[in-house]
């Protein structure tokens, strides 16, 4: 059972203009790849990946909406409730690993390298965002002891463009035993395009409404495969996502309509 | 040895995933098709798309779950689509429908039998939305009322699920007959709220929803028994159904089928193929040769 257990905010650590890190006071420990759902009283309750998933539990959350916001204002010793960790996590087997991930999408990443780089495997991380400013966990990674890649959208650090091209020229010169992605879906719809060229197996982690979280209200279900991105999500095998003609096109609003991403049908 | 008819409808097994539990979407209703249901019986749908309530929509709490998810859902005429690809599932789709009018429930449920669904569930009963739950469920006249309109509007069998939030619940089911209505589910949620004592605020964004869980079969249980003796069509025992002997109560109890709901927390998807197979040693065991054998034993 997913008890809701309200605990205090130990750390805020700003991270970019528009991300923060909140570490709370909670000592359980996670799988990189699973989330929590994080719940403001009196506001509302949205799923976060885990980014800190050893000792105190830590999400860190982009600035975007109404949520987001009030978020944003809560200082240390400021109160959360939280409902996990929980869903499937990623899972490693391989030796030699590539990480992309673009925004915000490196919280559940950089746990992950460091995991991998602690057991010995060799970790290279392609990290994009809209500008340098904005880039996330790149000295964490660092390090840990992994090679860090990047690109901007505007260039105003690594090589201007997106994750994918970076990650084209890279798979030119080398392979890896797996990928693991999270970021903007159309970006991961493009890892896992690219990747299956190479035959490089490739785990993705989903963003979706989530309203139960637990796997019984079926608004996070992933159509053609049946998959709940709450239960057997969020991360999910590029097998899986390569059936569902909903992965990198759309999702589901809280009404349960479907939005296209980029606004396209 | 497990096929039953309810109402008209034919099931390979008497375990129906009940109502508002995955059937969101075409994709998990055929996932629970193909788990094993006999039957599905989709999430409630109105004529017009609503978001429902701010989350926590869904929290658990010992020996069951509240939720208060606010009748979520995409509209009618997008919904059909969804129930076009639960079909695929080869079992018996049932639609759900909700009205905050009587002409809206009809509507809805003419809508939903073009998209071919095998039966319409009347949702007179949802605890956490003002005014559908209060309003048709509670008042016999009105019931009735909804019965007849949505049974005019199709020539489809027709179950009214009631709610126990009401003074006499037999009354009720006998108002949905009198109004033509070929089944009733028993029981909906139980109106309900968890607070949490650290953030000093109720729990759901609504503050209050409906109770499910084998916390409430005892009541449902009660609900089905005293309806059964009551009432000539059959009825769909819902609450808190876990295991086979729960389903078994509660066709003891007079219930034709049973739907599951929160089991699928506590026991997973394949809830509705253990559930069968339970009910099945159960049959074997004791000599019968099928379900209708044990239908409202303890009736008599």
């Amino acid at each position: 059972m997913h008890e809701m257990q309200v605990v205090k905010i130990k750390k805020i650590i700003k991270e970019t203009k528009r991300i923060k890190t909140f570490i709370l006071d909670l000592d359980v420990s996670a799988i990189p790849g699973q989330f929590v759902m994080v719940w403001l009283p009196g506001v509302d309750e949205k799923p976060m990946s885990v980014s800190y998933t050893k000792g105190d539990l830590g999400i860190t959350v982009l600035r975007l909406g109404d949520f987001t916001r009030r978020l944003f204002e809560l200082s240390p010793g400021d109160m959360l409730g939280i409902r996990g960790p929980m869903g499937r996590g990623f899972k490693v087997y391989g030796d030699k690993l590539l990480l992309v991930g673009g925004g915000v999408g490196v919280a559940p990443l950089a746990p992950l390298a460091e995991e991998a780089l602690a057991e010995g495997k060799e970790v290279t991380a392609i990290i994009g965002a809209i500008t340098k400013s904005e880039l996330l966990f790149v000295d964490r990674i660092e390090k840990a002891g992994g090679r860090v890649l990047i690109s901007t959208d505007d260039g105003s650090a690594g090589k201007k463009g997106f994750t994918t091209d970076v990650l084209r020229e890279l798979l030119e010169e080398e392979t890896f035993d797996q990928c693991f992605t999270c970021g903007p879906e159309i970006m991961m719809a493009k890892v896992l395009d690219i990747t299956r060229e190479k035959k490089i197996p490739t785990q993705a982690s989903l963003h979706r409404y989530f309203k139960c979280g637990i796997g019984i209200c079926g608004q996070c279900v992933l159509d053609g495969i049946g998959l709940r991105v709450c239960k057997e999500g969020p991360t999910f095998r590029d097998k899986e996502l390569r059936k569902s003609p909903e992965f990198g096109r759309y999702w589901r609003n809280a009404a349960g309509q479907k939005i296209y991403f980029g606004g396209k049908k | 040895m497990l096929d039953v008819e309810f109402a008209g409808l034919k099931l390979n097994n008497p375990t129906v995933l009940a109502s508002g539990i995955l059937g969101t979407t075409g994709a998990a209703l055929l996932r629970v098709a193909r788990n094993g249901a006999g039957a599905v019986v989709a999430k409630s749908c109105g004529i017009v798309p609503r978001e429902g309530h701010p989350n926590p929509t869904v929290i658990e709490i010992e020996q069951g779950i509240l939720n208060a998810v606010g009748l979520s859902n995409p509209g009618v005429e997008e919904f059909a689509k969804e129930i076009k690809i639960a079909l695929q599932g080869g079992v018996p789709v049932i639609a759900s429908v909700y009205g905050f009018r009587v002409e809206d429930y009809a509507a809805a449920a003419r809508i939903l039998a073009d998209a071919g669904v095998a039966a319409i569930e009347l949702n007179l009963s949802c605890p956490n939305v003002e005014k559908v739950g209060a309003l048709f469920g509670a008042d016999a006249e009105l019931a009735l009322e909804v019965v007849r309109e949505v049974k005019r509007a199709v020539s489809l069998p027709v179950f009214a699920k009631l709610t126990a939030n009401v003074g006499d619940i037999v009354e009720i089911a006998k108002a949905c007959e009198e109004g033509g209505a070929d089944g009733v589910t028993a029981i909906n949620t139980l109106k309900a709220m968890a607070i949490d004592i650290r953030a000093k605020t109720p729990l759901l964004g609504n503050k209050v929803g409906g109770l499910s869980g084998p916390c409430i079969k005892p009541i449902a249980l009660r609900c089905v028994y005293e309806i059964a003796q009551e009432v000539d069509i059959p009825v769909m025992g819902c609450g808190g159904v876990t295991t086979g002997k729960d389903a078994v109560e509660y066709l003891m109890a007079g219930a034709q089928a049973v739907q599951i709901g929160t089991g699928v927390l506590t026991r997973g998807l394949s809830v509705f193929r253990k559930v069968a197979l339970e009910i099945q040693e159960f049959l074997e065991e004791r000599g019968y040769s099928c379900v209708d054998d044990i239908v409202g034993l303890a009736l008599k």
